[in-house]
């Protein structure tokens, strides 16, 4: 049915409509119309558009047609034709002269095909007032024997058996049925393609409209099937098979009723014994007729959906008011619950279906949370144990082991963090166990010890400095930044001395500035843009420029600073007396996409321009390897998570594999800007200070991206099939994620990283790798609390006693006394003795995933060496 | 009646950053613009069910970054494209420079079948911001596409709303020429008719 015949409306008839569309008062009188093209023609009483035969698998081959309910001239003639509910006999006889058909829209003529479709469309529930005559479709009961092509049939539904109805679901995008012949065949399935066919969408728009209820009688969401089995029912006696509830039986004898209908409960959806050639695409136990079991609930469940979906994974149910005021409730399935314009629910039903399935294990997994705060995550952990991997052997996993006492997961104040130093601003406790309290529990946002933390993860300062080191030293960088700054200034302003010098810096700061004007700017720091230019002597300063504030203009400058810092001089500026970088590696690297979106929470913290550069400066160390041109750090970084994915979860590999998709590029954003796009800003500050701790590894970072991986496996594995779902999929999770589960999950897929690689380790007889790269973690060994991380301790005997955890730390820390700098030189030098072990080691561990074992951050200098020359192009960049 | 399928046409949207590609996507997708787009970092895409001369297409509109930089790692989403949007932003002298650029490298990575007769659509966007700010006056647009194989070239506004429904209508009917341009080889694999779950048009993307 094409748009324009949908929309001519067939009641009341036009004067030009048909021949066939004769004005009938008298039921019974069709029959002694006689018209040119046949001898006789049938009643048509209902019927629907877009029904699809799909002969391959190939959507292109698919056969569009009507499937109809017609009527012929009853043998005897029965005095009341139209049926009557309560008199089952009568249909009973009727049950011949009622014909189930399906036919081409290939095979009608024209005036036929218009007679179809005003059928289709008459509004209402009975059939049309007007009598519509059209030719008898073929009567076959097979449909091979069909004159019109293959696949059309009529059927009288005196000789259709069961009808077998699979609604859409998840699986199953198109709902259709199958008719089984008393005779013992089954015709061809027929799909309903419901979003093409206008009825349809009418019928759905209608209801909702009605009474806000898009679901159907049954409390299954409406589609076209629903409408032929209604037709049916006004005939002929339907039954649901109990036994088989995707079983409609018609005019069961007690015979079929006892075989089909009550008898057999208990095989209640284990298996299909009516069509047992025909594949449902969910063979694990469905529950119902083709359905998996999350859409089942949601077609139980009318306006209970997310009351039910709890149920779905089988945790605590709460109401829907509870959830509605929950603001982590996505606002999708917010509008669900709140917007009484059911339109918006059918309209999104679809698309909200695979996300529904989503935020379905995500609510449950809150509310789950809720009821028992500390046991979850002990018990998660294990969950992701069992799910994903092999039978590699799994040590120290008990939950004792991974559950923290609640004070090592509380966030480090101000206080506690001055308690770590002395009177000297010295720090008097061991790197590791600041480290440690900074992983698990975070700094408070509020009382400002971020910015005094975090020049120290970033190594702006150096962990053994004092309190006057530190700001003798930070006086000095202000001073560099202050010159940095008005190089870059004097050049805007008197000319660079070349021509393209002029045009690349003039380049660079027009895209340093479009980006921060799209930088964070729901944070009240950077909202504001009603202020004119703070300072009219710029080279920022445009009178005709978006509206500003003073923050976005201090990211600008800071950002064209950090140019200065990383471009190297160049030999023709040589006469002006500029400021010479003092950077010994300048990469280059210009200003890159997604540069503003890592500064802009530094500056946020420190609200201090030269501390927030140098920090900057500090996290580009271990972030520049992304921004340069050959992409070398995320190629490498996309690959190594190939590996792990591998190592961790070789089915879901399997999967990702055939699904085209391990180019792994959905992390792109995630490994690019740290996941700031995926997490909300508070959380965004908390996972980057757990990061920057290394605490059990500088690329933990990858294990947070497995660890979302992981979390959503099982949606992944059952429903994305293609790389542009995954894709998809992964990117809309953004604002989704629970931090602290994901941190958790990552911890323990780490924890499991490590006990494979030494499991590989010790299989493969190895000397055990003395140091230097590879961290050793044996808590069992480690009990004398010598020569091994306090951190280790810190957890394994953090679980049962809190004060021997203290007692533990303090003798550490009197022990590790000076701190141990984190990149002792005696590791750089055990880096060749590591080489050549990882050498022997390559077949099983490759030095990438060895990597992934230490704390040393990977610069770009690292990967130098490897650095692609990236192919040619007319783009500069 | 000829028998009609669904189809999925893939239209990767290209140029320069801070074009406005995301928010020709958004304005045409959702009808929505807002000014508090984040810069695109790797790739996302939106899609869009239309009417193509009685078809029922779904659009999949490709958004990448518009760092050149970013491109060498998503050759994965240029393939099976159908179409290939170019825009530039007519108060940008540069943006409508680096055209060429953007083409070739779409030609490079996608590399269509038949490259000469790969439909593109030039779009020139933000318009609203009035003449005196205009770079590219359309004259010269006009006769760049003209040079180029003759693409069309709509000249938009993602915020005013201007030309978007008229420019993705071409783009449309051409992805689709393009689509059905190209034989596709069986897909047969599969024996089970009803596996319906395996069938490409049945996502829910």
């Amino acid at each position: 049915m094409t748009s324009q015949q949908a929309s001519s409306k067939p009641d009341p008839p036009s004067p030009s409509a048909s021949f066939y569309d004769l004005s009938d008062d008298e039921e019974g009188g069709y029959n002694t119309i006689t018209h040119t093209s046949t001898t006789r023609g049938v009643k048509l009483l209902y019927s629907k558009s877009k029904v699809y035969v799909h002969p391959t698998p190939s959507a292109k081959d698919n056969i569009p047609g009507f499937i109809a309910l017609v009527q012929q001239k009853p043998a005897p003639l029965s005095p009341d034709d139209r049926p009557n509910s309560s008199d089952s006999s009568g249909k009973r006889t009727n049950a011949a002269s009622y014909l189930l058909a399906w036919v081409p829209e290939a095979s009608l003529a024209q005036d036929e095909l218009s007679a179809y479709v005003k059928v289709d469309l008459k509004d209402g529930e009975s059939p049309p007032k007007q009598t519509y005559l059209v030719p008898p479709p073929p009567v076959a009961t097979s449909f091979e024997e069909s004159p019109v092509g293959p696949y059309s049939f009529s059927l009288p539904l005196s000789s259709i058996y069961s009808i077998h109805v699979r609604p859409p679901s998840l699986g199953w995008w198109y709902g259709s049925i199958v008719v089984n012949t008393r005779a013992g065949s089954s015709l061809p399935a027929l799909f309903f393609h419901d979003s093409e066919c206008e009825s349809t969408i009418l019928q759905k728009k209608k209801r909702a409209r009605e009474s806000f209820d898009p679901f159907g009688e049954s409390g299954e969401l409406f589609w076209g099937g629903d409408e032929v089995i209604r037709w049916l029912k006004r005939y002929v006696m339907v039954e649901r098979s109990t036994a088989e509830p995707s079983i409609y039986l018609i005019d069961p004898s007690e015979e079929d009723r006892l075989g089909f209908g009550q008898g057999r409960k208990s095989l209640e959806g284990k298996h299909q014994t009516v069509n047992p050639d025909m594949k449902k695409p969910n063979q694990k136990n469905p529950p119902g007729p083709g359905m998996d079991p999350l859409t089942k609930a949601l077609k139980e469940t009318r306006w209970k959906i997310l009351e039910q979906l709890s149920k779905v994974t089988t945790f605590t149910r709460r109401t829907a008011e509870d959830l509605a005021n929950n603001k982590n409730i996505p606002p999708q399935v917010r509008r669900l619950i709140q917007n009484p314009e059911i339109q918006t629910l059918q309209d999104e039903f679809d698309s909200a279906k695979l996300y529904l399935a989503r935020w379905a294990m995500t609510i449950a997994e809150q509310s789950e949370r809720e009821k028992r705060q500390r046991i979850w995550t002990a018990r998660d952990a294990l969950d992701s144990e069992e799910t994903s991997v092999g039978d590699f052997e799994i040590l120290d996993m008990e939950a004792g082991k991974m559950t923290l006492a609640d004070s090592k997961r509380r966030p480090v104040n101000l206080e506690e963090w001055e308690s770590f130093f002395d009177s000297k601003g010295r720090l008097q406790v061991t790197v590791d166990e600041v480290k440690e309290r900074i992983f698990h529990g975070g700094l408070d946002p509020e009382d400002g010890v971020r910015k005094e933390a975090w020049p120290f993860l970033l190594e702006v300062y150096g962990w053994d400095s004092t309190e006057e080191e530190r700001h003798a030293y930070m006086n000095s960088k202000r001073d560099e930044y202050v010159q940095l700054k008005g190089a870059w200034w004097d050049r805007m302003i008197e000319g660079a001395a070349t021509p393209e010098q002029e045009e690349w810096w003039k380049e660079q700061k027009s895209r340093i500035e479009k980006d921060v004007h799209r930088t964070d700017r729901h944070i009240p720091l950077f909202a504001g843009e009603d202020i004119p230019h703070p300072d009219p002597s710029s080279p920022f300063y445009s009178p005709d420029g978006p509206g500003t504030n003073v923050h976005l203009e201090q990211l600008k400058d800071m950002l064209l600073t950090y140019l200065e810092y990383d471009t190297p001089p160049s030999p023709t500026t040589s006469s002006a007396p500029h400021y010479q970088t003092r950077n010994p590696h300048p990469q280059n690297l210009g200003y890159v996409q997604g540069m503003s979106d890592l500064l802009s929470p530094l500056y946020a913290v420190f609200q201090d321009d030269a501390v927030a550069f140098w920090a900057f400066v500090a996290f580009m160390r271990r972030m520049s390897r992304n921004f340069v041109r050959s992409q070398v750090g995320m190629r490498a970084q996309l690959s190594t998570l190939d590996q792990l994915v591998q190592i961790l979860d070789p089915k879901l590999y399997v999967h990702l594999q055939a699904a085209d998709s391990t180019n792994f590029f959905f992390f792109f954003r995630m490994l690019l800007v740290w996941y700031k796009r995926e997490f909300e800003w508070s959380d965004t500050l908390r996972l980057w200070e757990s990061l920057w701790t290394d605490y059990y590894s500088s690329q933990f970072h990858l294990f947070i991206a497995v660890a979302i991986l992981e979390k959503h496996r099982d949606v992944i594995m059952d429903h994305l099939r293609h790389f542009d779902e995954i894709l998809k999929y992964i990117n809309e999770l953004s604002g989704t994620i629970e931090l602290q589960e994901i941190l958790f999950r990552a911890e323990g897929l780490f924890r499991r990283f490590e006990k494979t690689i030494e499991a590989v380790d010790r299989k493969n007889t190895f000397p055990e790798p003395s140091g230097g790269e590879l961290r050793q973690r044996r808590p069992a060994d480690d009990a004398d609390g010598k020569n091994q991380d306090s951190s280790t301790s810190a957890i394994a005997t953090g679980t049962g006693n809190p004060s021997s955890t203290a007692a533990g730390s303090s003798s550490t820390l009197r022990q590790g006394l000076p701190a141990r700098p984190r990149q002792a030189p005696a590791q750089q030098a055990q880096k060749g003795k590591a080489k050549e072990v990882e050498k022997r080691a390559e077949q099983v561990v490759t030095p990438e995933l060895r990597l992934l074992l230490s704390r040393k951050i990977i610069t770009f200098d690292d990967e130098e060496a490897d650095v692609a020359k990236p192919r040619a192009s007319g783009l500069k960049d | 009646m000829s028998p009609r399928k669904k189809v999925l046409l893939k239209v990767i949207i290209l140029g320069d950053s801070g074009v406005g590609k995301t928010s020709l996507m958004n304005q045409y997708v959702n009808k929505k613009f807002s000014t508090s787009y984040k810069a695109t970092i790797g790739a996302d895409f939106l899609t869009k069910e239309v009417t193509v001369d009685d078809r029922i297409v779904t659009l999949q509109l490709w958004d990448t970054a518009g760092q050149e930089r970013f491109q060498s790692l998503g050759v994965a989403f240029y393939r099976g494209a159908d179409c290939c949007v170019l825009v530039y932003d007519v108060n940008s002298a540069k943006s409508f420079e680096t055209l060429d650029s953007w083409r070739d490298e779409f030609l490079i990575q996608a590399s269509p079948r038949d490259p000469e007769s790969f439909p593109f659509v030039v779009l020139g966007n933000k318009i609203d911001l009035g003449e005196e700010r205009r770079m590219i006056s359309q004259k010269r647009a006009l006769a760049y596409c003209q040079q180029r194989g003759q693409m069309p070239y709509f000249e938009t506004s993602a915020k005013e709303s201007i030309n978007v429904e008229q420019a993705f209508e071409v783009i449309a009917r051409n992805a689709l020429a393009q689509e059905e341009s190209e034989e596709y080889g069986g897909d047969f694999s599969d024996p089970i008719n009803i596996n319906l779950d395996q069938e490409r048009d049945g996502c829910a993307c």
